[in-house]
């Protein structure tokens, strides 16, 4: 493979420089511009290495002068795909970026923000372009420190959720580094790289090479924001500041993620449609959905609803990438694509929205898609797009999912489709509530939102749009130069090649609309429009129990944590006691005897060294 | 034979004399006599070399340095002179308990047998040395340049002190 | 040419105290030293191939000496130690006489040193030693006070049973062997015997024991380097024990003394005693200068154990912790100096909070302090962490444990000394206590640089200058 040209370690470099510069600065304001120039740079960079690889035709690498003594080899790779996702994160940049220039006006703690937004470009940058395990896990876990920066900046109550998030990617990561670990015992340690085992025809789905699958999985799905190390990001949703939000959880993490979970199941272990591992993606996908969609439709909170979609959607991805036939693998990249880009999206039309109404409680707003009508069409083109509405993006790259899906059993077909269905049921509430209907009393009169915030929104829009319409653009252009050999020469561009799901999308989309007007109708308001599922004989007592959080894994492990620290602090007090107590006592006790011994006269002194003299006669002698 | 049987019994006596001395500058006194009488044994016994190195070493430097030393002391109190009389025999305690043992030891091991000396060459004592040895005339250079400036270091502070 | 490192601090010493051109020698007398000093380093650091054969003997000089990696090491350690106590001594000492006492007898030592870690006969090297040990006795008691007269009379009393041991041990080395080079020797002891060539051994060990404070022979050490003037402590502790004792133990115990029965046990024993009788010996002390003395003992201890390893790796762990501990306890004893002239007084229990007032001796000392303890990544870290894997790798598993525990008494004393002195609430009197001026910083500092370039840069280090060391063992 040719070398591949400084630019891409400019990629890493770049942003890491932008990040100490932001924390330098000493003005709020300049560091958002800085953070734009930046991430505007760095589209340019990443845009230059996605022509550079084009034009090459082939993977680009490159890889440090061997360090000898550590044993780590620090190469980089960069394919079609690490080149698209590169450009893909640098533009997600930007436009946060900009778009927080006002969101952040006249605040001025956002040192944190800015500094911690570049730092994860860059390590992201870096993790997309690793090639060696070893090396890819140095900037994976620079992301959980980034992230937990980021929380934890969000505001006196955000350090609890930052902890939450620490401890649930870190468990995650755990798992990756296990992962990576068994990778390497079941290749002997002679090679970490990807692309040199991926050549070498992927590892076996043996007992250690499943193991390591399945860790390898968890990580990376994680990363994504899959069930179960999810349950941070709802939190987060409420404490970190939103741009946060668009950033990573709905763009740079869904990226992250879904591209090391195709490099490993489609490059490590070179995954096959008749393996259990597929299966267990399928189930894992299909799960995420169906949870989480059902969790978004309870939720009375703008920014808790969207980030419970954000988990429901990668479901989509992963399960498009489970079935491991080339509809669904382009089927769930193109989701990704179209994820980062809607989910953004909304998440900043919710930013707009708490900007210029002071809050996002769903029963305190109403009626403000007349005085935000940019907001108002962004969120409906998003929405549509999330919901699967032709002929937005999101409707393409569902209708692949549910291709591959049902081309392997038609069970996790009609769990993608009942996903749906309750996306659309929750979008529809969600709209209605928001920006229909009539304000609550008490709240302001919201404006539009400024130009450097509506503009990052139809910029998303226009991207939903673009990438429906006209789906060849990302299709042959991003997605299927990356399953070149898979492919076989089918070509997923254009309109749908099965018009029976089509209408089956149609009908899914009819329902939910119906079960809209039906419930709002029913309960006179568009808040309360999906209470008779909230309400279902059944259905209430789990909801009950997952708002008290019984499904949490994280406060679930808090209870189990508490007990055994009560059992340790008992045992801990022991070993303190021998530790402070016995050991310092017997430590000088010895000191002061030895004090005495040395009592400053000569003679003893010379006495010990005669006695030894003996001493070393004796074991001189002896042995 | 007699004149080496007197130098030997001179010799113990001396270095009994330097042990058991109860002022500092006696037993430097006894140091040096036991080192001259040493070193006139040795040359007496056709050891020339080692006679030098005795001399130059023992004699020559170490009682340089216990002089000054010395020389810096100040006088004992009556009560620390009573109380050190009465300690004095005290420390010699460990001195027979360690002839025994080395007695046992060499009767354990055996008294060798000790191989017979080389008699040097007859060339004077300094070509000799030179030749043979010059690394270790230049370690005796520094050794007594170094005695010396010690020696005028330490009473140049006695002469500040007593100023 | 390498003799040239004994000849040319003599020579300078022969003209400083020439009856001519007195005025002119004395000015520029420091300025000589240092440069002196400074020369010495680079040259040791400069690789051999780059010299003149170092082993040539200039027509005036034929003297036999050995320059190998080993010696290199030694002669660079000289040269910093040297500097910094040179540095110290200017702030330390107030009198035009005083620091041109010490500019003497700092060149005597140089010689001296120089002189032990070139020699490659036993008893020129015996000669050596006896010289330095002159040197350092009258450097120890040219403090007036009655304390330093009583360390200088200890140190010179044990020097003195030191000195006969090791006298004897050459006279019946020089009977077994014929000669006393160190080839001649180490084919006698090969020859073995228990007689003479053993006892000579023990002998000449015990008088090495106690050069360099080994347990039990280390009586003398805590009140040599606790009375001595600053600038002496620096001397003493960084570079002369090191020299006349460890140097010499680590030179013998690989090229002659190999051949001894016993020799491993002997060393893992006293080296383990000597970790453990210094480290709990130094937890109760009051006096941070003490303190610092008995921490002495316990590093000591350590290059000894690595020795007993008896391997190439445990060789280069010992030389490579010499090294360290020389860089480190100079660093220490420039701090206690710097705290000694500041606040009067090193008793520990009427300090405290001193941080603030001295945030640059507090900052180095903490480097120091985490060195010695071997915390990552700092150079004593490696060197302790070389000297565990050569114990462990000779099968020494029990005795490198015991290495471990003794670092965590050492990061006990340690951190309760920074916490009595430098941490806390500030002391009464020391509302006015401030840095001791630039000589105590700035040696300070670029130990403590030392130290950490040392850590960071380990491999280049280790490649560069510890393993070439393995070579004497031919």
């Amino acid at each position: 493979m040719p070398a591949i040209p400084v630019t891409a370690l400019l990629l890493v470099a770049f942003p890491a420089l932008g990040a100490l510069i932001v924390l330098l600065l000493p003005r709020d304001a300049s560091r958002s511009w800085v953070s734009v120039g930046v991430s505007a740079v760095q589209v340019g960079l990443a845009i230059q290495l996605f022509r550079a690889v084009h034009g090459a035709g082939h993977a680009l690498a490159w890889s440090a002068p061997s360090w000898a003594y550590w044993g780590l080899e620090a190469s980089f790779r960069i394919d079609h795909f690490a080149a698209f996702v590169l450009t893909a994160a640098a533009g997600f940049s930007i436009l946060v970026s900009l778009y927080g220039v006002a969101f952040f006006a006249g605040r001025n703690d956002t040192r944190s923000f800015w500094a911690g937004l570049l730092a994860s470009l860059a390590l992201s940058s870096g993790a997309m372009m690793a090639d060696n395990l070893i090396f890819l896990l140095f900037f994976w876990e620079g992301l959980l420190g980034t992230l937990f920066w980021m929380i934890w900046a969000g505001g006196p109550d955000a350090w609890k959720t930052a902890v939450k998030a620490l401890v649930l990617v870190g468990l995650s990561d755990l798992c990756l580094m296990g992962g990576i670990a068994l990778v390497a015992v079941s290749e002997g340690g002679s090679s970490l790289s990807l692309s040199t085992i991926g050549a070498s025809g992927g590892l076996a789905l043996d007992a250690t090479g499943g193991l390591a699958f399945v860790l390898l999985m968890i990580g990376a799905t994680s990363k994504a924001g899959s069930l179960p190390f999810h349950t941070w990001i709802p939190d987060a949703a409420v404490d970190a500041p939103l741009p946060f939000m668009a950033f990573l959880p709905a763009a740079i993490e869904k990226l992250l993620g879904i591209y090391l979970l195709a490099r490993i199941a489609l490059e490590l272990f070179a995954l096959r449609p008749d393996t259990w591992a597929s299966h267990l993606l399928m189930v894992l996908g299909a799960a995420t959905i169906l949870i989480a969609v059902a969790m978004a439709l309870v939720q009375r909170d703008y920014k808790r609803l969207l980030s419970y979609h954000a988990i429901s959607q990668v479901g989509y991805m992963i399960l498009g990438v489970g079935t491991a036939v080339p509809a669904g693998i382009v089927g769930g990249l193109f989701h990704m694509i179209n994820h980062a880009m809607y989910k953004s999206c909304l998440f900043l039309t919710g930013g707009a929205v708490e900007r210029q109404a002071g809050t996002t409680d769903l029963a305190r707003l109403g009626g403000i898609g007349r005085a935000m009508p940019v907001t108002f069409v962004s969120f409906i083109v998003a929405a549509c797009a999330i919901s699967g509405v032709p002929p937005f993006n999101g409707f393409f790259s569902k209708e692949l999912v549910y291709d591959g899906a049902l081309e392997r059993h038609w069970i996790y077909y009609a769990a993608a489709l009942l996903g749906s269905v309750l996306t659309a049921a929750s979008f529809l509430k969600l709209g209605h509530a928001a920006f229909l209907g009539k304000p609550a009393a008490g709240t302001r009169t919201p404006k539009e939102v400024p130009w450097s915030m509506w503009v990052p929104m139809l910029v998303l829009v226009a991207g939903c749009i673009l990438f429906g319409v006209y789906n060849p653009l990302p299709l042959r252009g991003l997605i299927q130069p990356i399953l070149a050999d898979q492919l076989a020469g089918h070509d997923f561009a254009g309109l749908p090649h099965s018009w029976l799901l089509v209408a089956l999308t149609c009908i899914a989309l009819a329902l939910a609309l119906a079960n809209h007007l039906w419930g709002a109708r029913r309960s006179g308001s568009g808040l309360h429009a999906v209470d008779h599922i909230h309400h279902a004989p059944g259905l209430s007592q789990v909801y009950a129990m997952a708002e008290r959080r019984v499904f949490d894994p994280y406060d679930q492990g808090l209870v189990v944590v508490r007990g055994f620290s009560l059992v340790s602090f008992w045992f801990d007090r022991g070993i303190d006691w021998i530790y402070d107590v016995v050991s310092v006592r017997v430590a000088h006790g010895i000191g002061r005897g030895l004090r005495a011994l040395h009592d400053g006269s000569y003679s003893l002194y010379v006495a010990w060294s005669l006695a030894g003299v003996i001493v070393v006669a004796l074991i001189v002698a002896l042995s | 034979m007699t004149l080496e049987l007197v130098l030997l019994v001179l010799l113990v006596v001396a270095a009994v004399w330097t042990v058991l001395a109860r002022g500092l500058v006696g037993a430097a006194i006894g140091l040096a006599v036991t080192s001259v009488v040493l070193s006139v044994l040795l040359f007496q016994m056709h050891a020339p070399w080692a006679a030098v190195f005795e001399l130059s070493v023992c004699a020559g430097l170490i009682t340089v340095v216990f002089v000054s030393a010395v020389a810096l002391t100040r006088a004992e109190s009556p009560q620390e002179l009573a109380r050190a009389t009465e300690r004095r025999w005290r420390r010699y305690v460990a001195l027979p308990i360690l002839l025994v043992v080395v007695a046992v030891a060499l009767a354990y091991l055996g008294v060798p047998e000790i191989p017979p000396s080389r008699p040097m060459g007859e060339p004077g004592v300094g070509e000799t040395l030179w030749r043979l040895r010059p690394t270790d005339v230049l370690g005796q250079v520094l050794i007594l340049f170094t005695g010396v400036l010690g020696v005028v270091v330490l009473f140049k502070e006695r002469g500040n002190d007593a100023r | 040419m390498a003799s040239l490192f004994v000849f040319v601090p003599l020579l300078a010493l022969l003209l400083l105290h020439l009856p001519v051109a007195r005025t002119f020698f004395r000015r520029i007398s420091p300025y000589v030293v240092g440069l002196l000093l400074t020369l010495q380093a680079i040259v040791a650091i400069v690789p051999p191939g780059a010299l003149e054969d170092p082993k040539a003997q200039p027509w005036f000089l034929p003297v036999d000496i050995s320059y190998d990696g080993l010696t290199r090491v030694l002669l660079l350690t000289i040269g910093f130690v040297g500097l910094s106590a040179l540095v110290v001594a200017r702030s330390t000492l107030s009198a035009p006489k005083a620091r041109l006492d010490f500019e003497s007898l700092l060149l005597a030592s140089l010689a001296a040193m120089n002189g032990v870690v070139l020699v490659q006969d036993l008893f020129s090297l015996w000669l050596f030693i006896e010289a330095l040990g002159v040197g350092s006795f009258v450097l120890v008691a040219s403090r007036k006070e009655p304390g330093g007269l009583e360390g200088a009379f200890k140190y010179l009393l044990l020097s003195a049973v030191a000195s006969v041991l090791m006298l004897a041990g050459v006279a019946l080395l020089l009977m077994a062997a014929g000669n006393t080079t160190f080839a001649a020797i180490r084919a006698a002891v090969e020859a073995g015997g228990m007689f003479p060539a053993g006892l000579a051994t023990i002998l000449f060990l015990a008088g090495l024991f106690v050069k360099g404070g080994v347990v039990p022979f280390h009586g003398w050490l805590p009140d040599a380097y606790t009375e001595a003037p600053p600038a002496v402590s620096v001397l003493l502790a960084g570079i002369v024990t090191k020299v006349g004792g460890l140097y010499t133990l680590i030179r013998l115990a690989s090229e002659c003394f190999r051949g001894v029965p016993g020799l491993d046990t002997l060393l893992l024993v006293l080296g383990t005693a000597s970790i453990f009788t210094g480290a709990l010996a130094a937890l109760p002390q009051k006096d941070m200068k003490r303190m610092l003395a008995w921490s002495s003992v316990s590093q000591v201890g350590y290059i000894v154990v690595a020795l007993g390893a008896a391997t190439p790796l445990g060789l280069a762990g010992a030389v490579f912790h010499l090294f360290n501990h020389a860089i480190f306890k100079t660093q220490l004893f420039v701090n206690a100096a710097a705290v000694e002239a500041a606040t009067g007084t090193r008793d520990m229990d009427r300090m405290g909070g001193l941080s603030h007032r001295m945030p640059w001796t507090s900052g180095t000392s903490v480097v120091a302090l985490f060195s010695t303890a071997g915390i990552p990544p700092l150079a004593g870290f490696w060197s302790k962490l070389i000297i565990l894997i050569a114990l462990w790798q000779a099968g020494h598993e029990g005795w490198a444990a015991a290495a471990i525990l003794g670092s965590l008494v050492t990061l006990a004393y340690f951190l309760s000394l920074q916490r009595r002195v430098f941490f806390g609430k500030l002391a009464e009197n020391m509302e006015s206590v401030r840095e001791a001026g630039r000589g105590l910083v700035v040696p300070a500092v670029l130990l403590a640089a030392a130290t950490i370039c040392v850590g960071v840069f380990f491999f280049f280090i280790l490649e560069t200058f510890i393993l070439p060391v393995q070579n004497i063992l031919g």
